[in-house]
């Protein structure tokens, strides 16, 4: 990480002088932030933090954290630009609350990030959310990102649609089916599918199909262990029974589920014509605004006979970090363990219908996504098998034609075929 | 053209060695030419022979980026689409513009109107386009017509990015034949309606001749453009259905937040190539030709 060994002399010195003339151009917007709070003698710590939704809210708590200490002045940064070119120009931000995925990762591989295991909230973080973090990258035993906001997805239900026709949320994937039938026969569409939109599958039926009907974590640590790709097991011999059965399920679907989208799903669901939908809880507000007052609920997808093999896919959404390069990593550790405070990190969870990673912290009571707590409590989460593919491979394209052309076999194949080019190519190093 | 040649002359005369003065003026061309174009080409280049992940340390690893490239299904498709595509496109939007390029020179009322329109789709950006086309093929024409959306299609999605990129690329080519058009005297028509030539026969028999040199540029720029198709198949398609309408250009551009950087800068490099190439191809014939750019 620390720039090219040599032959890159040039491009280094390039680089420095780009970072030199970004760092000029951000003074101004640093300095105004500056003025308002800033005690004299505190450094500045540029913290970003740009989840769209709740900029004015990340804006608030630094002006809270700010009044209550005089070390450091936190600033706010919601700007949404890639962060990579800023830790490549060594101008990472000094502190960071992000959304942890396979591409963040690679900080922690890095080993840029500060050790944060003998802080406070280190210790007081549920050890399950705790280790969806090492599932993509670890760095020498250390903890370089606590988890801070937790999101969990699972199939969205007509809560009404689902007593009018006398079905109980199904446990097991011989439930689904028969409920799928019943729907089906009382002329109301059973699962809503959006496959024009790919991330839609992704996120949805890949993701919690594979979730539930096999053991995702175990395969991906098997698939990203040291050594060549023999021995190790496959796509297709791991998720082969899950495409059987998701392949099965398309005759439930919309049957103009390929030219559907997200936004015709979030309608169709808000209309109540629909009795299933597999979205994430961001999904709910936009299904709010056809109707407020629909009532809806979520359950993990079953896939196999066996309903303890359920288990809900799960998210990062924001975890915190400090970079080694912040320029007051003491100051930042402070703000972090602020953050940390069941005061200001369960609250924020509450109210935006995640779930808290600190252990006995109440995560959201909205009925809508209550039905996924007790999976979270007992651990049976896993992070989706659509997130460990780095996006050289194009999976959801692919999982997309399947259910076009329905061979999954093929596609499994085809994912095999490219994950060990992949791996060779990486073996190069 | 006329106006350059009596100072060509003039340098000549006066000294053998030409004024720094125009050197001077081609510099900052050449400068900001070299760091903008030249200089991301050649790093791209050097990176395409290491496995860099775009930050961070990397090593040498000779030409295996480009061994792998080759024997890669998702690399294979993706090239045998985009050139597939801009034959057909290409083929499209000349026959278009060709023919509205008649259309729009022959004696007919709202002349100036009427070129004006079809010069929208020019200005509109084409991610812009893709998305309003995006909707038209979606919900417009199933709702009409019925069946389902041609996007959704893995077989003939591709027709639907052509048909779109070719309303987006005809304008272009329309002026040119315009210009060409009103390039051909008028007394040549005059003189074969004169010797009872139908409007078909002068078509084949003067037109086309004459505008030979302007299909050949229009061919040239076009197949250029198209193989760098990018915005209006993200907004169309997003390279689906599965990915039977992923573009090279695509396809490179994953490299950049997938950690494949070093992987897609050779593909980069290959598809430079073959743009090269297929460009030496077109200047040749049109030189026999005689025509210059």
């Amino acid at each position: 990480m620390n720039g090219p060994p040599g032959g890159g002399v040039s491009r280094r010195s390039l680089l420095k002088l780009l970072g030199v003339g970004a760092a000029a151009g951000t003074l101004p917007l640093t300095t105004a932030g500056c003025g308002s709070g800033a005690a004299s003698g505190a450094t500045t710590l540029r913290w970003l933090a740009n989840k769209p939704e709740v900029l004015a809210y990340f804006d608030d708590l630094a002006t809270q954290f700010n009044a209550s200490q005089a070390r450091v002045f936190i600033d706010h940064d919601g700007t949404q630009a890639s962060i990579v070119p800023q830790f490549v120009r060594g101008v990472p931000p000094d502190v960071a609350c992000y959304n942890y995925n396979l591409e963040t990762s690679n900080y922690v591989r890095g080993g840029v990030l500060a050790d944060l295991a003998d802080r406070p909230a280190a210790q007081q973080i549920n050890p399950s959310y705790q280790a969806l973090v090492d599932q993509y990258a670890t760095y020498e035993g250390q903890t370089s990102v606590l988890p801070w906001s937790v999101t969990a997805a699972g199939v969205i239900y007509n809560v009404q649609l689902f007593a009018d026709n006398g079905v109980e949320v199904p446990t097991t994937y011989p439930e689904l089916l028969a409920a799928c039938q019943r729907f089906q026969a009382a002329g109301v569409t059973p699962i809503y599918t959006t496959a024009r939109d790919v991330w839609t599958l992704g996120q949805g039926m890949w993701d919690y199909a594979t979730g539930s009907g096999a053991d995702v974590p175990a395969f991906f640590k098997a698939k990203l262990a040291e050594g060549d790709t023999s021995g190790k097991p496959t796509f297709l011999e791991t998720f082969r029974p899950v495409m059987t059965n998701v392949l099965e399920l398309r005759r439930y679907f919309n049957p103009d589920f390929p030219s559907k989208t997200y936004a015709d799903g979030n309608l169709a669901m808000g209309q109540g014509r629909v009795a299933m939908y597999l979205q994430g809880p961001w999904a709910l507000g936009e299904i709010a605004k056809t109707d407020p007052d629909l009532e809806l609920g979520t359950f993990s997808l079953p896939m196999t006979e066996d309903p303890d093999d359920r288990a809900v896919r799960v998210n990062l959404d924001l975890a915190m970090w400090v970079p080694t390069a912040s320029a007051d990593v003491e100051g930042a550790l402070a703000f972090v363990d602020w953050m940390m405070t069941p005061e200001v990190c369960a609250t924020y969870n509450q109210k935006n219908l995640a779930f808290s990673p600190l252990l006995g912290a109440q995560g959201t009571t909205d009925p809508r996504t209550a039905g996924l707590a007790p999976y979270l409590e007992a651990g049976r989460i896993y992070q989706g098998a659509g997130t460990f593919v780095p996006n050289t491979i194009p999976l959801w394209n692919y999982f997309q034609g399947a259910l076009l052309d329905g061979d999954g076999d093929g596609m499994l194949r085809i994912l095999d075929a490219d994950w060990d080019r992949l791996a060779k190519r990486s073996a190069l190093a | 053209m006329s106006a350059t040649r009596p100072a060509a002359v003039t340098v000549r005369r006066t000294r053998k060695k030409v004024d720094a003065a125009f050197y001077l003026m081609l510099l900052p061309a050449l400068l900001l030419f070299t760091l903008l174009i030249v200089g991301p080409a050649l790093a791209g280049m050097f990176f395409s022979v290491t496995n860099y992940v775009g930050y961070g340390e990397y090593s040498f690893i000779g030409v295996s980026n480009y061994l792998v490239l080759f024997t890669d299904p998702r690399i294979l498709r993706s090239y045998g689409f985009t050139i597939g595509f801009s034959v057909v496109t290409v083929l499209l939007v000349n026959a278009i513009a060709l023919f509205l390029a008649v259309l729009l020179n022959s004696r007919i009322k709202f002349k100036t109107a009427l070129r004006g329109v079809f010069f929208i789709p020019m200005v509109v950006s084409g991610i812009v386009i893709a998305y309003v086309f995006n909707y038209v093929f979606s919900t417009t024409i199933p709702a009409v017509f019925g069946g389902s959306s041609i996007l959704a299609n893995a077989d003939w999605a591709w027709v639907a990015v052509v048909v779109v990129t070719a309303w987006q690329a005809v304008p272009s080519a329309l002026i040119i034949y315009l210009a060409g058009l009103l390039a051909i005297p008028e007394e040549v028509y005059e003189a074969s309606s004169l010797d009872g030539a139908s409007p078909w026969r002068q078509f084949t028999a003067i037109t086309l001749p004459l505008m030979a040199g302007y299909v050949v540029i229009n061919t040239v720029l076009g197949f250029k453009n198209f193989l760098n198709a990018y915005d209006i198949i993200v907004g169309l398609t997003d390279g689906g259905p599965g990915t039977s309408t992923s573009s090279v250009a695509m396809t490179i551009f994953t490299g950049f937040t997938s950690g494949d950087y070093a992987y897609q800068m050779a593909n980069a490099v290959v598809f430079f190539v073959i743009t090269v190439l297929i460009s030496i191809a077109q200047l040749r014939i049109i030189n026999r030709r005689g025509v210059s750019l």
